[in-house]
């Protein structure tokens, strides 16, 4: 059967792409290629913020309960539909099906703060702030956002911004990943069964140009990102060269830090899902195992008797520990980064490069991959390799660990693992890095909590998610005001 | 097959729960038919109540892999056919397993809320087991 050409969504319209060009999306679990996308052109871009242009002088009126009651039918239906998005998340990106089922619920988390916009939106007053003069603050949404979105939480990421978005009063523009596009198709679909008006809402598929246009376009007020450092920083300052405002959530090399005392049983369950959950493909990844002390030889037996139990296949399949990686270029470059690592002296723990699959031979699979005797210099230690390889790093004491996560550009999340106040103490109030987690291995804020970043992790000020969210697409008006 | 995953161990529930509906509907006859087709209207409410577990229990943070369940450790074989003393027997056979499977899963799932529906399932069996011996007597 020949896949299908997926189609933009404008102005309450699915609309066919005049762009001849195309990519394949394939399904990584067996390489089968399972719809097209078009790489759409500037003069669609244009449609679609003409469209949310359009929209959003009676979007604005709207009252923000009516905006909430649209967010009460979307979460709705999104629970109506709740296995089918989680199926088609497992079918163009590879995640085992109980990770794509979280993925589905944190979307959904969000689409339930973002239906507090009555109160979230609410401003604030002081009387008499001079002798018979009131002074207010109102919040206002801006005009059209858009987003531009990574492959590795294809659903969710659009969903950390689009709802405030709208809910705020603004309207919207998606660029979802061009390689997993295809549960943004179900969610548009979702957004147009709860009828909102056209052009509050469109999708707009594409590459780097479409990113461009939005950017240059003086009818587009911010932009929200998700991915490498180096396009973060490329987009956060051609938003700032064009008068917008950016949020743009960057690259990670996440340390989990095991200290002395940790208990051991329950730390290295949490250590195998943060650095092989998603095959180690999102930026919360715990990507270098800290081992502090004497704890070393007790850690790397269990961590690589652990691994090797993994269970690597097709996500949907129930009992699988451990999907395929996104695309066959994922694959080489992680295989790139195994070579790099040996050659460079680090000792091969676990080789992933030997997985046996029984069936699937066609798909984008690796095995869980541990290297041990790992220096902060090395390429394995300083780049993020996405995918599931980890590195283990030996130190004497908590103050080198708390160096190591320091020597990284990055500062997205960090782990400790500790029985001791006094360590998890001085690891909140001293590691630079957004996101830390006391024996948690994957510290991914909920939905009324900023996702935040630091260093060459984000850039701007403002997060997705939570208070921070509302803040970014909304104008602060000041009222000053005296009668006569 | 192994139930080492939140989702795996959720979906057994649910189709042992669908599985239970179906038995009661097919034997609820004679005596039986009342106490039968309250079992399965239960058990309908309890598989709904698993989906909905799955649905909203799921958290990226705890998503561990999990140790030490096997689905074959909790087969259960059933079959309409037979009289009454069989079929009851199949039904404490059937509520027995569910006590031990849900009280398994209660330990091995970190979810502190999905624990205390497994333990709510484990209770409500019990429940149920007492009912189905009082019956045989």
């Amino acid at each position: 059967m020949t896949p299908k050409v997926l189609k933009n969504y404008i102005d309450g319209e699915w609309v066919e792409s005049k762009s001849g060009e195309l990519l394949d999306v394939r399904n990584p679990a067996t390489a089968e290629v399972i719809a097209r996308v078009p790489l759409s052109t500037t003069d669609e871009v244009t449609s679609a913020i003409q469209a949310a242009k359009t929209a959003f002088p009676g979007w604005r009126e709207t009252t923000p309960f009516t905006r909430a009651r649209y967010m009460f039918e979307l979460k709705n239906v999104m629970e109506d539909r709740f296995e089918e998005l989680a199926a088609v998340i497992v079918k163009e990106h590879g995640k085992i099906i109980d990770e794509a089922r979280g993925e589905v619920r944190r979307s959904i988390e969000n689409v339930e703060v973002a239906a507090g916009i009555p109160s979230l939106m609410t401003g604030y007053n002081l009387e008499d702030v001079s002798q018979g003069i009131d002074e207010d603050c109102v919040y206002q949404p801006a005009g059209v956002f858009c987003c531009v979105t990574p492959f590795n939480f294809p659903l969710m990421v659009p969903i950390w911004f689009l709802p405030y978005a709208i809910s705020c009063g603004n309207t919207y523009i998606v660029k979802p990943s061009e390689i997993c596009p295809l549960s943004q198709i179900l969610f548009f679909e979702l957004l147009e069964e709860i009828d909102l008006p056209p052009g509050v809402v469109n999708m707009v598929n594409g590459d780097k140009r479409v990113v461009n246009a939005l950017l240059e376009s003086p009818d587009v007020e911010g932009l929200s990102f998700v991915g490498s450092t180096p396009v973060g920083k490329y987009l956060y300052a051609k938003a700032a060269e064009h008068g917008k405002r950016a949020q743009c959530q960057a690259g990670a090399k996440n340390c989990l830090v095991v200290m002395q005392d940790a208990v051991l049983e329950q730390s290295v369950p949490a250590i195998m899902s943060s650095v092989f959950g998603t095959a180690g493909q999102r930026c919360l990844a715990g990507a270098l195992v800290v081992a502090v002390g004497d704890v070393y030889e007790p850690l790397e037996g269990m961590l690589v008797e652990a691994a090797s139990n993994l269970k690597v296949g097709d996500g949907m399949d129930e009992t699988v520990q451990m999907g395929p990686v996104v695309t066959q270029k994922s694959l080489d470059r992680i295989r790139g980064y195994i070579e790099k690592g040996i050659e460079e002296g680090a000792r091969l723990l676990l080789d992933g490069r030997e997985l046996q699959m029984e069936g699937n031979s066609d798909g984008y699979f690796i095995g869980p991959t541990i290297f041990t005797d790992v220096t902060p210099e090395m390429a394995i230690a300083r780049d993020e390799i996405f995918g599931p390889v980890m590195g283990i790093v030996r130190v004497d004491d908590f103050d080198q660990a708390v160096e190591v996560i320091h020597s990284s550009p990055y500062g997205n999340a960090a782990s400790i693992f500790t029985t001791s106040g006094k360590w998890a103490r001085e690891f909140k109030y001293r590691v630079q890095a957004g996101n830390l987690g006391i024996n948690i291995g994957i510290a991914a804020p909920v939905a009324s909590f900023p996702f935040s970043g630091m260093k060459d992790s984000f850039f701007g000020d403002l997060h997705g998610q939570g208070r921070d969210a509302i803040e970014f697409f909304t104008d602060r008006k000041v009222v000053i005001t005296r009668w006569f | 097959m192994d139930l080492a995953t939140f989702g795996a161990i959720m979906t057994f529930a649910l189709e042992l729960e669908k599985r239970a509906a179906a038995f009661y509907e097919q034997a609820a006859r004679g005596s039986l038919e009342e106490p039968f087709t309250d079992l399965a209207r239960k058990a309908n409410k309890r598989a709904k109540r698993m989906e909905r577990t799955r649905r909203e229990g799921v958290q990226e943070m705890i998503l561990e892999p999990i140790r030490g369940m096997h689905g074959d450790d909790y087969r259960v074989e059933l079959s309409s056919d037979g009289d009454e003393s069989e079929l009851l027997n199949q039904a404490i056979g059937l509520v027995e397993t569910s006590i031990r499977f849900y009280q398994d899963a209660a330990l091995k799932i970190p979810v502190k809320e999905v624990a205390r529906t497994c333990e709510r399932m484990a209770k409500e069996s019990e429940k149920q087991k007492a009912e189905l011996q009082s019956l045989l007597v």
